[in-house]
């Protein structure tokens, strides 16, 4: 466990600045078995602290490698040095952050190292499987990954706290070919979330249905046929209603972004969506459950707590830092975080979700005269504009209320306010994520989730 | 910095002490001193003093890798035995190896001891000539930042590299603003050794601003056409990294799902193109020196006349599969100018679009890909009518490279890499 060498150097903070001083200490450990060669066995730790001060509207910012009293003074002094350079060069002549209230957050989830054996161990038995239950792949690809991340935390003004976020996930790719020859692959995030590997993963046999249920996608996708281009009626299944929750819609309503200039600087308490549409950044606690992936402090001293982004297609609130909720007149809802000792806390979601409706999916689907019905996706990008874009890696023809034929990769994409507004039906229950990194100058784990929607969106087929 | 002769001197006696037959292992100390502008105002100045030892062990031809950033001897200790007891639980390949003794050497890169006042100077003056020569930019983000790096590698057959090297690297993230409009988020990147020059005038920095300002007027593009893609040095980057993925890396030739696993010296492309990896290229500063597996590095051809001269594979795969490994595992990519003036380029399309950033989907593992057009302009007859948003194109990565009409005379160097314009035809454009 992450000792505590900072509490003491509160007396060192200078006054009338804010200053946040953090130890952090960062833990990956991945093994890949490529077509059952293990070809990634790491693991790596990074560990250091960091002190940030807010002085005038600028920030000095150091960290060093090392967990002592003697860095923490270090860090201290050069981050104090750093605001000074910058007062004397910029001078804003702002004031300090307005107050939140003290307190202290405490561990929430202690960080367990796990041997490196058992997750070799683990991943060769799920290659086993795959290569003994279907010999006829071409390839397949067994991953296992587990991070954590574990901060002290101390501020001059605000909470002070010791947290935790283990995270572990398993993932499986599988290849096959078409009848023409043509390669194909198909990729799932087969189990994981929050907690230590051994916590989630008790026995690799929880993970044989998930094989099971690629095998069969990738045996449809095998006989796919392209998307065809243009603007096309969808129902996006949770997966991409996630990307498009945290891509499109909530990165444009991060308050740094927003001063960039994001679409969403002219939109605030105006109708960016349909009334159907409600989306939430929630802190630790969603009104289903616990948070994929919760947090409970940030890296400014702020308590986590949900930031309501879209009200029944409002666009109602902002993700904020102390600095930009004074800006805006909002209020910091623990937003800003950092993923290592030495980055400096950004404006980030948490568990940035739409809320689910009342339709039931097979009703959504048998709505559809003509369209796809959209299931997985790799990866998403969204900009300033709200235009936003996901690589859909799995997908069904919708031919007059019935599902169809697979199709092949494809691409769809839009302009999440205007898109939003063509949603005109909400299926009644949320597929939760937390299995990727959002990159925003630093990667950070990130929970997303949503229900399936039907909109209009752009396919970009043959 | 910390003394990190000592720090390998260490870890080197606890290899030997463990009778670690193959090993190796990277220290490194690095000063990082960078500033941050946000939503277009001065917002951050941070230093950071960060170390790294990452040690590389074989047991019984069994792999094990640590990487740590603590330096002292208890830390090392640790490391050395977690990287054993990883080695230990692995699967034994006899393919796995390291260079046989290569001659010790030291490099010194780049500009060690960096101005910071002239590096904060140097970027405060391009938001000033931002402001005034491009009045409907605003500016998102800045990032310039120097880093000042001092390594060792070693191994077990008694290689040394040790390495000094520093560099500046400047990110802008800018967009073009006029009342509620806003364009899509541009940016510019480049790396230097030198502060001699005003930021505007480095990379494509310049036309970089003034695209993003022309993408202000745009027109609209309807319906599907199959036509000309112009992709700027930037743009096309991102397809080559897909193609290195897809076609010539070391999983895509490890799962042999690459489309190019049998055609090494046989024709993939136009013979036009030549794709060099050159990290000792004049225009490549800080570039690889020495491969992690104990080689040093050299220049070598990827695409020779359209012809695949290498896959970009390590040594552990070119065991396995009996191909060459590549002779560097940089990305710095190199393809030289071609015979077409930018201008030419453009007057001769009929049908088209210059497409200055891609935001798609992972190509598939055939290379087909389909995506946003970002950043893009529409040509007809020659002209460009002016920026179009919500534009798809999509195609085949093998077969975008064959369906080469032009490579511009101009490239854009900006320290890492150097690419022309190109101009490939048989894309399918869809407008909204």
């Amino acid at each position: 466990m992450l000792g505590d060498f900072i509490s003491e150097k509160r007396t060192l903070f200078s006054t009338g600045v804010h200053t946040e001083l953090r130890a952090q200490e960062n833990r990956q450990r991945r093994v890949n078995l490529v077509a059952g060669n293990l070809t990634t066995n790491n693991r790596t730790e990074t560990s250091g602290v960091s002190a940030r001060v807010y002085k005038n509207g600028v920030y000095g910012f150091s960290s060093m490698a090392e967990c002592s009293g003697q860095a923490a003074e270090t860090v201290l002094k050069a981050a104090t040095e750093n605001a000074v350079f910058m007062d004397s060069h910029i001078g804003k002549e702002k004031g300090n952050y307005p107050q939140i209230p003290a307190g202290t957050v405490l561990l929430n989830k202690e960080v367990v190292d796990t041997e490196q054996k058992k997750y070799i161990e683990f991943a060769r038995d799920l290659d086993d499987y795959i290569v003994k239950k279907y010999p006829k792949l071409s390839s397949r690809t067994v991953s296992i990954s587990a991070d954590s991340m574990e901060k002290r935390i101390i501020t001059s003004d605000g909470y002070s706290g010791h947290i935790a976020s283990p995270r572990a996930y398993v993932y499986l790719f599988l290849n096959s070919e078409t009848a023409a020859g043509v390669p194909i692959e198909l990729f799932c995030a087969a189990a994981g979330g929050f907690g230590n590997f051994e916590d989630i993963f008790t026995d690799p046999a929880m993970i044989y249905p998930k094989i099971d249920e690629l095998y069969e996608k990738l045996m449809h996708k095998r006989e796919g046929v392209y998307a065809e281009a243009g603007k096309k009626t969808v129902i996006l299944g949770g997966f991409l209603s996630g990307m498009l929750a945290h891509e499109a819609v909530g990165h444009t309503v991060e308050a740094d972004i927003v001063l960039g200039g994001s679409v969403a600087g002219p939109a605030l308490n105006k109708r960016v969506a349909s009334d159907l549409v409600t989306m939430v950044d929630y802190a630790h606690t969603t009104p289903f459950g616990p948070a994929p992936l919760p947090v409970f402090l940030d890296d400014e001293g702020t308590p986590a707590e949900d930031a309501v982004l879209i009200k029944d297609g409002i666009l109602t609130g902002y993700m904020n830092s102390r600095e930009t909720a004074e800006h805006f007149g909002m209020k910091p809802q623990g937003n800003a975080r950092a993923w290592s000792f030495s980055d400096e806390p950004l404006i980030r979601m948490r568990n940035t979700a739409v809320l689910p409706g009342k339709d039931k999916l097979e009703d959504m689907i048998a709505s559809v005269e003509d369209g796809y019905y959209l299931t997985d996706t790799v990866n998403g990008q969204a900009d300033l504009t709200g235009e936003f874009m996901f690589g859909v890696s799995m997908g069904y023809e919708i031919k007059h209320g019935k599902l169809g034929r697979a199709i092949l990769d494809t691409t769809i994409s839009g302009v999440a306010f205007d898109m939003l507004k063509s949603v005109d039906m909400v299926s009644d229950s949320v597929i939760w994520s937390s299995s990727g990194f959002c990159g925003k100058k630093q990667i950070m784990p990130v929970g997303l989730g949503g229900p399936a929607l039907r909109c209009q969106v752009m396919v970009g087929g043959r | 910095m910390e003394n990190i002769r000592i720090v390998a001197d260490k870890t080197e006696e606890i290899l030997q002490e463990k009778h670690i037959g193959m090993a190796y292992f990277t220290v490194s100390a690095s000063e990082m001193r960078e500033f941050n502008v946000e939503g277009g105002e001065f917002s951050l100045f941070r230093t950071l003093y960060d170390n790294e030892l990452s040690i590389t062990a074989y047991k019984d031809q069994k792999k094990g890798a640590v990487s740590i950033n603590r330096l002292e001897e208890t830390a090392i200790r640790d490391a050395v035995d977690t990287c054993l007891k990883s080695a230990e639980s692995g699967v034994a390949d006899s393919n796995h190896a390291i260079a046989p003794k290569q001659e010790n050497e030291v490099f010194r890169q780049g500009v060690y001891e960096p101005d910071i006042d002239r590096l904060f100077e140097r970027a405060r003056e391009w938001m000033e000539d931002v402001k005034e020569q491009f009045p409907k930019i605003m500016v998102h983000d800045i990032v310039v930042s120097h880093t000042k790096r001092h390594s060792v590698y070693r191994n077990t057959n008694g290689t040394e590299f040790e390495s000094f090297s520093g560099e500046y690297a400047v990110s802008f993230g800018f967009a073009g603003h006029e009342g509620d409009q806003t364009t899509s988020l541009c940016g510019s990147y480049f790396t230097t050794d030198s502060l001699e020059k005003p930021f505007m005038s480095m990379g494509s920095v310049k036309k970089d601003l003034q695209d993003a300002q022309d993408q202000l007027k745009t027109v609209s593009l309807t319906g599907k056409l199959e036509g000309t893609v112009i992709l700027t040095p930037e743009c096309l980057s991102e397809f080559l990294y897909g193609m290195i993925g897809n076609y010539v890396s070391d999983n895509a030739v490890l799962e042999k799902t690459s489309i190019w696993l049998n055609k090494l010296n046989e024709k993939v492309a136009d013979e036009r193109i030549t794709i060099l990896s050159a990290p000792f290229d004049e225009r490549i500063l800080c570039g690889q020196r020495y491969t992690q597996e104990g080689f040093k590095a050299q220049n070598y051809e990827l695409i020779k006349d359209g012809v695949l001269k290498s896959f970009m594979l390590s040594l552990y795969v070119a065991n396995k599969t009996g191909l060459e490994r590549a002779k560097n595992t940089s990305y710095n990519l190199i393809i030289e100018g071609g015979e077409t003036p930018y201008e030419e380029m453009v007057k001769s399309v009929k049908n088209g679009i210059i497409v200055g950033g891609f935001s798609g989907g992972q190509p598939s593992i055939n290379g087909d890909f389909s995506g946003v057009a970002k950043n893009s302009f529409l040509i007809e007859d020659g002209k460009i009518k002016g920026a179009v948003n919500e534009v798809m194109i999509s195609s085949n990565l093998a077969e975008l490279l064959n369906h080469l009409i032009a490579i511009s005379k101009e490239t854009v160097e900006n320290g890492s890499g150097v690419l022309p314009y190109m101009a490939f035809s048989n894309v399918v454009i869809a407008g909204k």
